[in-house]
């Protein structure tokens, strides 16, 4: 039997449980997507109120569509709701039982962690809160990426230690979603920030940003400077829970946020953006060893009112299910795009949508201002519609679009034609988090309920 | 005990009596909502500027640079009064911090 062939046969189980068998089983038996769930925070404005998860109305044919039908308004002011992820996923598939129903959402700069039960996909709600005295016990802080890990149990990457300072690490999560202790072995890593499992590599990769007590304030140059933001990736022996090896991405690669694996999972492929660098970076697994290169270059570009080049800023990326194109965002220069990514080592730009930012063509949608670049990205599992936010992060929003906080954030969407592979941004859809009853939110992470293209991992 | 006076950019004023406890909690003793995340001295939320008075700093108050300690910012959340004092206090203090890469700041 050939190794693929054994493979294969290995992976050969009933589905049973959440998700779907195969990223092409998502791509043909999902529904377009009718409702999102999308964070919305107050953090850093004259709201004073707590962060909230909306429940955003994506149904055409609905009279509410582009409207926030609902919301689960938390307990706690000061969260800032960043990225959040369900407790089962594609890689539950076959674990009978297990339903994608509860929502972990953390908050970034309090540690406060909530679990939201979803089962009413329409009115989701606050089941149980783990409170930041739990975490840090454990010399943790600042909760960034929530993955499932299979089975019901949850990891979450962890920025910082107690005192917000370095080395991060990882929180586990048990079936009920209490917290199980460390993931990690302490002191693996130093810094860190997005990660994400490929089970038949018996790999993981994590990113790294940088330390909560550097990186909340603001951005400060010194920083870079001083060498307090993160430049590798780290892969990890997922069983082992240990790092096999450290990737330096140089100056090139300076802060490497979103990392995404191809989805099928037989490939140990995958990409990552250096958001400071401007660079998209790919990394392989050949002959038992990781290797990175740099494979997309975003150019600075001059403006007027910067005394430095303004650079891209690619904040955030993702694979379509089909693992074909490659989207992101250049925060700063106002640019969603897409790359054709069939092979791997040569992107072929394929499109881009020029909106918002320092440099968008266009500075409006429905009338509505655009006071920041596009941001969070999600893709339909068909590929065919692709929706944004525009905050990154409260206090690095005041730094770079400071209207923000006053006018608060959109969520636009684009519909794409992956055979031309074009966008084209549909002007019908507009969410205006700027317009709500107490008061402007800026919008981030975006969460389908039956599985999307930044969240499911197939074993 | 010592008495604080909290002073908004806006123009309002409270005044709040403080023990052993910090600014932060001071303030919501008596009902006066101010910003903060972390509580810890690591996410500069919670900045406020002291403009008349001491304090100090329960622990170490990390997400402050020395510049901006010398310039007289405080974290509310770890900062005790050491004496009467006046502390300038809401959102946009802790926009103060950092300058933009940006022209004209
Ligand atoms: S609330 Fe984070 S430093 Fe005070």
């Amino acid at each position: 039997m050939s190794e693929q062939e054994h493979t294969e046969m290995e992976h050969q189980h009933e589905h049973t449980g959440p998700g779907y068998m195969t990223p092409q089983a998502a791509i043909e038996r999902s529904e377009p997507e009718t409702l999102a769930y999308v964070v919305g925070t107050h953090v850093g404005t004259d709201v004073d109120e707590p962060d909230f998860v909306a429940v955003v109305d994506l149904d055409p044919e609905s009279s509410n569509y582009g409207e926030i039908t609902d919301r689960i308004d938390l307990p706690n002011r000061g969260d800032e709701l960043h990225h959040f992820g369900w407790n089962a996923c594609s890689s539950s598939c076959h674990v009978g039982g297990l339903e994608r129903r509860y929502l972990i959402v953390p908050g970034n700069r309090s540690s406060r962690i909530h679990i939201v039960d979803a089962q009413d996909r329409e009115h989701p709600e606050l089941v149980d809160v783990i409170e930041p005295e739990t975490v840090n016990e454990l010399d943790l802080s600042a909760p960034h990426t929530v993955h499932c890990i299979g089975g019901g149990t949850v990891i979450i990457s962890m920025l910082g230690d107690a005192d917000g300072d370095l080395p991060g690490g990882f929180l586990e999560l048990d079936e009920d979603l209490n917290v199980n202790g460390r993931w990690d072995h302490q002191g693996e890593i130093d810094f860190n920030y997005d990660f994400w499992y490929q089970p038949r590599h018996n790999a993981m990769v994590s990113s790294e940003w940088a330390a909560p007590k550097t990186y909340q304030p603001g951005f400060d140059l010194d920083d870079v400077e001083a060498g307090n933001y993160g430049h590798e990736l780290q892969f990890w022996n997922w069983e082992e829970r240990t790092v096999e090896q450290t990737v330096d991405l140089g100056e090139e690669g300076l802060i490497p946020l979103e990392v995404r694996f191809l989805h099928t999972p037989e490939h140990a492929h995958g990409f990552v953006d250096a958001a400071l660098s401007s660079n998209i970076f790919r990394f392989w697994k050949r002959d038992g060893e990781w290797h990175a290169e740099k494979v997309i270059d975003f150019e600075s570009r001059d403006h007027e009112d910067w005394d430095m080049p303004v650079p891209a800023l690619p904040t955030d990326i993702l694979l379509s299910m089909d693992d074909r194109y490659l989207f992101g965002s250049n925060w700063l220069h106002g640019e969603v795009w897409m790359y054709d990514v069939s092979d791997p080592a040569n992107p072929q730009y394929a499109d881009s949508i020029s909106i918002g930012g320092y440099f968008g063509d266009r500075q409006e949608v429905q009338g509505r201002e655009l006071v920041a670049g596009p941001q969070m990205l999600q893709l339909s599992l068909d590929g065919e519609r692709l929706y944004w936010t525009t905050s990154l992060y409260s206090s690095w929003d005041d730094q770079f679009f400071p209207e923000e906080a006053e006018r608060g954030s959109v969520m636009l969407k684009a519909d794409v034609n992956p055979r031309k592979g074009t966008m084209t941004l549909d002007e019908e859809f507009l969410v205006d988090f700027g317009d709500l009853p107490d008061g402007p939110a800026r919008a981030h992470e975006i969460r389908w309920p039956d599985g999307d293209c930044t969240s499911d991992i197939w074993e | 005990m010592a008495t604080v006076r909290l002073v908004w950019r806006d123009g309002r004023e409270a005044t709040v009596t403080a023990t052993d406890e910090t600014l932060l909690e001071a303030a919501e003793h008596a009902d006066f909502s101010l910003p903060f995340g972390c509580r810890t001295g690591a996410c500069a939320t919670c900045t406020g500027r002291l403009l008349d008075g001491d304090s100090t700093h329960v622990r170490q108050p990390r997400a402050l640079k020395q510049r901006h300690r010398d310039d007289g910012y405080v974290l509310l959340c770890i900062a005790r009064a050491k004496n009467d004092s006046a502390v300038e206090v809401g959102v946009d203090v802790h926009n103060d911090l950092l300058e933009n890469p940006r022209k004209g700041h």
